[in-house]
């Protein structure tokens, strides 16, 4: 069980908004809170891998197995995505998440009943720039979501990082603490810095001074952050990843075409790595040789060895 | 009908003043306003004539100018007293702030009234001679770099403080606004001061500024000799001198009501509210006599125009206008701008670029490039950077100082080259591994070595600064651009073939 200062503050909002909830009290019996092992349960595998079809196919033929998004996503609750909306570049460069992929995830969780839908970023490059150049504000905004940048820093609040081994304090986006879901949306790419940038290393994206973590250890602090909410849900955008020259780009891209679904963030990070080709070996990457990825399982934040939990591959069409 | 006139001029003050003031705003992503956000800028002839002189080529944004001026045949100064959104602020503080009674009573301003022809001349004179002061007097380039430089910071400040304000009085509300970056500017307090003085010189007189100082004024009374709009008086006349005290400009001479300066008249029809009805303005034939001119003798020209070349020259053998290496090296100009002498000496500072780029990157300069270059624009790479898909600055400039290049070519522009202080960089000092500035990179200029520290691609670097922005060493970054002296264009990367395709998903 989580006793972390920011855990209670969501349950605390959750209880004051009760009243919208309460048209289904079975839910406050706990299982929203505990996403982790208790959750677990509710899908028949826990990392799902959707290959063949479009965006919107994938996604869903992912999120099946899961339990569907009726199972994250309750009526009235507010969601917050976590996209990776970090660079001016256009969605075929791969360096940001695939548009079509992000308006049926937005469109799925309203269909499951979210009251509001807020995708965020702290983008590296000016908002307003890979906002309009990666057709992510666009997308969003079609699908009824609102798109924030956490360029303001009166976005952010100063937590404490209790499970943190190196960073103990952080300004994280307020909006990603407090919503009642939080789904992270990351895409696999190439980072010189961290070799991957994976579902763990998008969280860096909800930190004020993101350039600052590079001073401390950034591949701890990678884990780090990601001790202080753990997604509800990943999605993980392997539509088209970017190989070479990441994160920024443009460089070489390669269409997977899958679409990873999970409840645990180190898994799907574990699974994503091996699509790439370690520099120096030129095999794959072992999910253990990206060392933030090590960090987190370290932490207890997920599972690393694929074979200790359940994997499904599913055909979308 | 006529007293409705003043009314109607100040509500037509108020609403060219709005009207800039919403162009300022609009000066900004994603700048898709129909109307040229720098209008008032191409509005101005006085601009026009020096720029175009000192480019010595014709610039199409400019020409507008022209238009104005051929107006000022017909009637006269009305851009002053009408439209001019400095004359408009003036008049608004003469208003509030300055009663008749404090000023003094009457004096012979015979040698005031001369000063704007001194000064216009020897700004004209410096102007050629490439030192713009009279850039730093042209009351459109004056008002709207105020407005950028010295009260939009300002608003913005006041905006972020009353944000969570309102969104504490809005508890429960999921209503979430970022606060704005907040626009800095280091000369904001200078221009302020200088905007001060112009205001409270309206202690002395009404319109001080206007009449004895505005080298744009000047330059419409120069024509407005010709004007045909006409005032005229009958016999009716009781030298009440109503309409003398009442002028804005001074126009009305004391000793002869019946006449007035043409030249110096704004054609506000303030006189028109004469007692005995006895004025009335209608064209007549342009005549070049006056009534009460000035005194322009030979010796004054000769003095002004010498003092004008003297203290261009003076200025211009400064080690930092001269060719030799002296140049200040973090001088970093905005990409397409003009060669250095010539970019001095073609862009007014009417802050119109620093408003626009989206980072802040851009600042007016002090001194960094000599008193020829003040309040022109430079990058300044630690407080924001060029970002790569805009070429906002070049857009809005409306002398064309920094060209309007299309994006793909502004792109490649070399600005500057950055260069890493090893002894500082966190990669290069400690085993940490850092690399902000190859992941922030939009060019691919700093690749990592086997141990990831950083290295430099000179010749893909366009110094855009966004490594020097984003080192996160305290203070000065560790890696810092230093501006390559002649703006360049690099070759364009080989196109990736694979960012073309579309993604093959949607089937």
């Amino acid at each position: 069980m989580d006793h972390s200062p920011n855990k209670k503050i969501t349950r605390r909002q959750f209880i004051r908004g009760a009243a919208t909830v309460i048209a289904v009290p079975h839910l406050l019996s706990g299982e929203t809170f505990f996403y982790g092992s208790l959750a677990h349960a509710a899908g028949e595998a826990d990392l799902i891998i959707a290959k063949n079809g479009s965006p919107s196919q994938l996604l869903e033929a992912a999120m099946v197995p899961l339990g569907g998004m009726g199972r994250f996503v309750k009526k009235g609750q507010r969601v917050v995505i976590k996209a990776n909306i970090a660079w001016a570049r256009t969605p075929e460069q791969a360096c940001t998440n695939n548009p079509e992929l992000l308006s049926a995830l937005i469109k799925m969780c309203y269909e499951a009943g979210a009251k509001r839908v807020a995708v965020w970023d702290h983008t590296c490059d000016n908002y307003q720039f890979t906002f309009s150049r990666s057709g992510l504000k666009e997308a969003a905004q079609k699908a009824g979501a609102d798109i924030f940048s956490g360029h303001g820093r009166n976005v952010y609040k100063q937590v404490e990082v209790p499970k943190g081994k190196k960073l103990k304090t952080a300004e994280v986006l307020k909006d990603v603490l407090e919503s009642d879901v939080f789904i992270n949306f990351p895409l696999p790419k190439h980072h010189f810095a961290t070799e991957l940038t994976l579902g763990l290393k998008n969280l860096i994206g909800i930190v004020w001074d993101m350039e600052q973590l590079h001073k401390i250890d950034l591949h701890q602090c990678i884990a780090d952050i990601n001790t202080l909410r753990r997604p509800d849900l990943v999605v993980m955008d392997a539509i088209r990843i970017l190989t070479t020259n990441g994160p920024k780009g443009p460089g070489k891209t390669e269409d997977i075409g899958e679409v990873i679904a999970s409840t645990d963030i180190v898994a799907a990070d574990a699974y994503a790595a091996t699509f790439f080709k370690h520099p120096k070996t030129g095999k794959p990457f072992k999910p253990a040789e990206i060392k933030f990825v090590k960090n987190a399982y370290e932490l207890g934040l997920g599972e690393i060895d694929l074979s200790r939990i359940r994997v499904k591959k599913v055909n979308a069409t | 009908m006529t007293r409705t006139i003043p009314y109607l001029r100040r509500t037509i003050q108020a609403f060219s003043f709005c009207f800039l003031l919403y162009l300022i705003l609009r000066t900004a992503f994603p700048l898709e306003l129909k109307i040229p956000v720098d209008l008032y800028l191409r509005l101005d002839p006085f601009i026009g004539i020096i720029t175009i002189l000192t480019k010595k080529d014709v610039i199409l944004r400019m020409l507008p100018g022209f238009g104005v001026l051929l107006l000022v045949f017909v009637f006269g100064n009305f851009f002053c007293g009408w439209f001019c959104p400095m004359g408009g602020t003036i008049d608004f503080f003469d208003r509030i702030l300055f009663r008749e009674k404090k000023r003094a009573k009457s004096f012979n301003d015979q040698s005031l009234r001369r000063l704007r022809y001194g000064v216009f001349i020897f700004s004209l004179a410096a102007g050629l001679m490439a030192f713009q002061v009279m850039y730093l007097l042209d009351p459109i380039s004056l008002i709207t770099r105020t407005l950028v430089i010295s009260f939009y910071p300002p608003v913005i400040y006041t905006f972020n403080n009353l944000l969570p304000q309102v969104q504490n009085f809005l508890p429960k509300n999921p209503f979430i606004m970022s606060a704005i970056p907040m626009p800095l500017f280091k000369v904001n307090l200078l221009i302020f001061l200088f905007f001060i003085i112009i205001l409270a010189l309206g202690v002395v007189r009404k319109r001080f500024w206007c009449r004895y100082l505005c080298p744009l004024g000047t330059l419409f009374s120069i024509f407005s000799r010709f004007r045909i709009l006409k005032r005229f008086v009958t016999e009716d006349c009781t030298h009440c001198q109503d309409c003398v005290k009442g002028c804005p400009v001074g126009a009305i001479p004391e000793e002869a009501p019946e006449s007035y300066r043409q030249q110096d008249c704004i054609a506000c029809f303030k006189c028109l509210e004469c007692p005995p009805e006895a004025v009335s303005f209608h064209l007549g034939p342009p005549e070049w006599k006056t009534v009460n001119g000035v005194d322009l003798s030979r010796r004054y020209v000769l003095g002004s125009l010498s003092f004008g070349i003297v203290s261009a020259l003076v200025i211009k053998a400064n080690p930092l206008q001269s060719e030799s290496g002296l140049r200040n090296n973090r001088l970093i100009r905005p990409p397409g701008s003009l060669p250095e002498e010539k970019f001095v000496s073609v862009c007014t500072g009417c802050g119109e670029c620093l408003k626009v780029c989206p980072n802040n990157a851009l600042q007016s300069t002090l001194l960094e490039a000599g008193l020829a270059g003040l309040y022109t624009p430079r990058l300044v790479a630690r407080i924001g950077y060029c970002e790569e898909f805009c070429n906002f600055c070049g857009t809005v400039c409306p002398t064309e100082a920094i060209r309007p290049l299309p994006i793909e070519e502004k792109r490649l522009v070399q600005i500057g080259v950055a260069h890493i202080d090893k002894t500082r960089c966190i990669a290069w000092d400690t085993d940490k591994i850092c690399l902000v500035c190859n992941e922030q990179c939009s060019y691919q200029a700093i690749v990592g070595d086997e141990k990831k520290r950083p290295i430099i691609k000179e010749e893909k670097c366009t110094g855009c600064g966004i490594c020097e922005n984003k080192c996160p060493v305290d203070g000065e970054a560790a890696i810092i651009v230093y501006s390559s002296g002649v703006q360049k264009k690099l070759k364009p990367e080989p196109n990736n073939s694979q960012d073309k395709q579309q993604i093959p998903t949607t089937k």
